[in-house]
């Protein structure tokens, strides 16, 4: 067996915090092998170097959910991320630890998470079943299928990541973020779950203020696919009661697609955007189109794609 | 002083914690839930395997919750209490059923029902899971339905540090915000202690960093013992050197255990059962082939899974592939895992009875790791201890709803006490120079290692001893370099340090004292179990500097002790 072990000498550049003296950064010097995990590296750090730095971190085997933090920039568990990695992916062996981006620093690598929390319970993340099914006089049985649906967006460990990523969480105080549309769409696609309609007033609205930009697909540890959950969470839209003028705005924009792809195969976004935003709201952009000189691109007529009856089969889904 | 009051204060929000909470809350009293990290951090998230169940109807046909206790007391070396295992067993179905309905996202059979699966030492398969992280879907789903329950003030990133009692009689608890370090007095007529485990007394645990035994210690210092505290279980294959867990199911599916040389070595150890033998024996076989140098430089084995093929091995050994490859940079299907045995589970705890009630001081209730109801006895069984969480949490907090019923205030005044532990919190850091929480530390969990662990005899427990009242002197001059009040964790490292120097004691002091070999307590010098004069409970106390030990009758109800032959 081929079990070499490496060593290597590294210098960890941590960016500290505390109310008193603001930020400033310092650097450890450390040898690690070929199996550190930041979260051992930081142990060390603070029980052989430096007691007072301050980062949370409890399982170390990427469940937790605790030592979300920014390694080289890039968004990741403290735990699930080897040293030697980072020092090997980068080609330095000095390596930047920061903070999680978008939340308040509270002390180093510690920041303030109420916010975060304070997002997750606004989806009401826990099932209502029916009386009876919870009294335990009846029995509702899951099918595995639904079971694996619903496990991949309920494996959320709260860690947060994903909304440190997000640019629409910055900007726009109705969206809920990633994670709580994950752990959202985990009981408002359970079959057993009765508040069905309050949950897709929580839920629809906000679905669709995500810009599909996939940041929190690629920072999330667990592989949930927030934004998976996003575009399931938009498919209720149809059965939704009450529709607020994002959502209204939001469908009519995926309709024009569809219409577009049914009509000629193609996208064509002059049409597309003229169905969604309806042609007054569209002038004021085809003025700004004139101008710079794009609107030729905007007015071309698409010729229909040859085997368009096959597109329109699967869209329709239609298999005569 | 700051002050709140509540009915009831419960130390730790894992699966134990919260079960207890959920029970009180429901029956209408307030409930205080202080942890350390925000639940859903707590160590009961990192079990993997699964939670045992006999299901009336869904089970194996020939099983019954008899045969689980009789597992579970054969697996325990017959120092179980056995009414507790039978208990155990006969709740182990409605509770399960409960947590499914609930919303908890058990693997399901085709038909829709909860499956199943065999675990370590079960006559029938009884292990229900959610994959491979039955812990962390059944802690969420606890967490979420009592934090939906609006009587539950959660206090997470709190720090408990004191039990306030006064004549025999528990009246509350000192907690500190660990944000601001604020000192808080909560009032409460009845605490429990659900703090879970210690591994991080140990130089090498699959427990959390958090695992550092503050219930055990809090207690003991209020005048309560713990009952067979020098029970530690050490499990056989954690991943060098992160210390994450790669479950018995490795070798359950084929998976071999090779030294340096490339030997199958157990063919030494336990010639029939080989790599299945029982957890304890393959820890010590590990750990003597690295003493006689047949180990891997650094001190580890390899699990080798080679030879049962990649697609087997990503199917049905997922997590033991996943934990190699991003903790020790391993592809288990062309390499060995480097493998080295590490403290696992405490089957030691704050000593209560079937209830959940201890019997030194009105008002203490304990349950889940942190407890010894002794459902576990010597030696642990795969699966049980998640199921003691929910299942010992629940009747904890029924017992906690009579307790009240019938409560009546005492008369005295309590707070000048509350006053004189938040002082002694800040003496444990006073002096201005000396040494600081990671120097003692690093030496505890080394001597723990070396001489309260997989092996023991009289001389090695006695150079602990020693070496522990020697870091206990240390101590007076442990300081505190951080005097920043915000989030200071160098302060609660110290504190926690406190602790764990508090229970090593009590460990190192009942392994001396016990002259037998029983489960995981394995003494060189005294090889064999000794029923005729150690089948008995130890109930510890402390006492100072020294540990003060009685025993307790072990509760028989149908099983006779046998001969421990696998
Ligand atoms: C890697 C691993 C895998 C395992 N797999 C399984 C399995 O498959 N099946 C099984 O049955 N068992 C398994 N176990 C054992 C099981 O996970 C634990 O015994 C169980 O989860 C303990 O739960 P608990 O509620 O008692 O405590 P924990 O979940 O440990 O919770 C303790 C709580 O106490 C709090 N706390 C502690 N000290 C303080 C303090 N001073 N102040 C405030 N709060 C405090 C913590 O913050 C935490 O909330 C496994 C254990 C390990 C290590
Ligand atoms: S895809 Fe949506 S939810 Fe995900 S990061 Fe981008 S905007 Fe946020
Ligand atoms: S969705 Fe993923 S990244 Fe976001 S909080 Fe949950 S686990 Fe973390
Ligand atoms: S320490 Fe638990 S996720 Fe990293």
């Amino acid at each position: 067996m081929s079990l070499q072990n490496e060593e290597m000498d590294v210098v960890l550049k941590i960016k500290r915090y505390s109310p008193e003296k603001g930020y400033w950064w310092q650097e450890y010097k450390l040898k690690v092998d070929r199996f550190t995990q930041f979260t051992e590296a930081l142990r060390r750090i603070k029980s052989e170097q430096d007691p007072t730095l301050a980062y949370r971190a409890s399982c170390h085997m990427a469940v937790c959910g605790s030592c979300g933090m920014k390694i080289n920039g890039e968004p990741r568990l403290a735990c699930k991320t080897l040293v030697m990695d980072m020092a090997k992916k980068y080609g330095s062996n000095v390596i930047t630890i920061e903070p999680m981006d978008y939340f308040k620093p509270v002390k180093d690598l510690i920041v303030d998470l109420d916010e975060f929390y304070q997002r997750m319970y606004k989806v009401k993340p826990r099932l209502y079943p029916h009386k009876d099914v919870l009294e335990g006089i009846v029995e509702q049985r899951l099918k595995p299928e639904d079971q694996r649906e619903l496990w991949k967006f309920a494996q959320c460990i709260w860690c947060g990541l994903c909304v440190s990523a997000c640019p629409v969480v910055v900007i726009d105080q109705q969206f809920l973020g990633p994670a709580a549309h994950a752990k959202g769409y985990r009981f408002l696609a359970d079959p057993r779950d009765t508040i069905t309609e309050e949950r897709m007033k929580i839920l629809i609205d906000s679905s669709w203020r995500c810009t599909y930009c996939y940041q929190c697909f690629n920072v999330c540890p667990r592989d949930i696919e927030p934004v998976t959950a996003i575009k399931k969470t938009r498919a209720y839209t149809r059965l939704a009661k009450e529709k607020t003028s994002v959502t209204q705005t939001g469908e009519k924009h995926i309709e024009a697609i569809f219409n577009s792809l049914l009509e000629s195969g193609k996208l064509e976004e002059a049409k597309v955007y003229l169905s969604t935003y309806g042609l007054l709201g569209s002038i004021k952009d085809f003025i700004y189109l004139f101008q710079s000189g794009k609107v030729k691109y905007a007015l071309v007529k698409e010729k229909p794609v040859e085997n368009i009856s096959e597109i329109r089969k699967i869209l329709t889904g239609d298999n005569k | 002083m700051e002050k709140v009051s509540y009915d009831v204060v419960i130390v730790g929000a894992g699966l134990a914690g919260l079960m207890a909470a959920h029970e009180v809350a429901s029956a209408g009293y307030n409930v205080a839930v202080i942890s350390k990290v925000f639940p859903t951090r707590s160590h009961s998230a990192a079990a993997e395997g699964g939670i045992a169940a006999y299901i009336q109807g869904n089970s194996d046909p020939n099983d019954n919750p008899d045969y689980m206790t009789y597992d579970t007391v054969k697996g325990g070396d017959y120092l179980v209490d056995q009414d507790a295992a039978e208990l155990l067993a006969y709740k182990s179905g409605e509770i399960v059923m409960l947590l499914e309905r609930w919303g908890a996202l058990f693997n399901r059979q085709p038909d829709g029902r909860v499956a199943v699966r065999y675990f370590g030492g079960q006559t029938y398969p009884r292990t229900r899971f959610v994959g491979d992280k039955t812990g962390m879907a059944l802690l969420h789903t606890v967490y979420e339905r009592t934090s939906g329950l609006g009587s539950v003030d959660f206090y997470f990133e709190w720090f408990a540090w004191e039990l306030v009692e006064d004549d025999n009689r528990i009246r509350g608890i000192i907690a500190f915000d660990m944000r601001n370090m604020v000192p808080v007095f909560f009032k409460a007529k009845a605490v429990v202690i659900a703090s879970g485990g210690m591994g991080m007394l140990y130089r090498h645990t699959t427990n959390s960093y958090i695992n550092t035994g503050d219930g055990y210690a809090m207690a003991l210092r209020a005048g309560a013992a713990l009952k067979d505290p020098e029970f530690v279980q050490f499990h056989p294959t954690a991943l060098y050197p992160s210390d994450i867990l790669i479950s018995e199911a490795a070798r359950g599916e084929g998976a071999v255990l090779r030294n340096v040389k490339g030997e199958r070595f157990m063919a030494r150890y336990a010639p029939k059962k080989l790599d299945l033998a029982p957890r304890d024996i393959v820890s010590r076989a590990i750990l003597t082939e690295v003493k006689e140098g047949r180990g891997f430089p650094g001190g580890y084995v390899g699990l080798d899974l080679t030879h049962l093929g990649e697609d087997y091995i990503k199917e049905r050994l997922a997590l033991a592939y996943e934990a190699a490859k991003s903790f020790a940079g391993i592809d288990a299907t062309k390499e060995m895992i480097p493998v080295r045995p590490a403290q696992h589970y405490y089957m030691g705890g704050v000593d209560v009875d079937i209830t959940g009630r201890n019997p030194d001081l009105i008002g203490l209730f304990a349950a889940g790791e942190a407890a010894c109801v002794s459902v576990h006895g010597a030696n642990r069984l795969g699966s049980n201890s998640l199921l003691e969480t929910l299942v010992f949490g629940r009747e904890t907090g029924r017992t906690v709803v009579e307790f009240l019923k019938s409560y009546t205030e005492p008369s005295s005044d309590i707070d000048k006490e509350a006053e004189k532990m938040i002082d002694s919190a800040y003496d444990v850091v006073k002096s201005e120079s000396g040494v600081h929480f990671g120097e003692i530390l690093e030496k505890l969990r080394d001597t723990m290692w070396d001489y309260v662990g997989v092996f023991r005899d009289e001389n090695g427990l006695k150079t602990a001893l020693s070496e522990i009242m020697k870091l206990r002197e240390d101590m007076k001059k442990m300081y505190v370099l951080d005097k920043s009040k915000v989030y200071n964790t160098e302060f609660y490292n110290a504190l926690e340090l406190k602790n764990m120097l508090d229970l090593a004691l009590v460990i190192a002091t009942s392994a001396l004292n016990r002259k037998e070999s029983r489960g995981a307590h394995y003494r060189l010098d005294f090889p064999e179990r000794d029923d005729q004069n150690w089948l008995k409970h130890t109930i510890a106390y402390l006492r100072g500097n020294s540990v003060e030990i009685t025993y307790k009758p072990v509760k028989m109800t149908k099983w006779k002790p046998e001969v421990r032959v696998y």
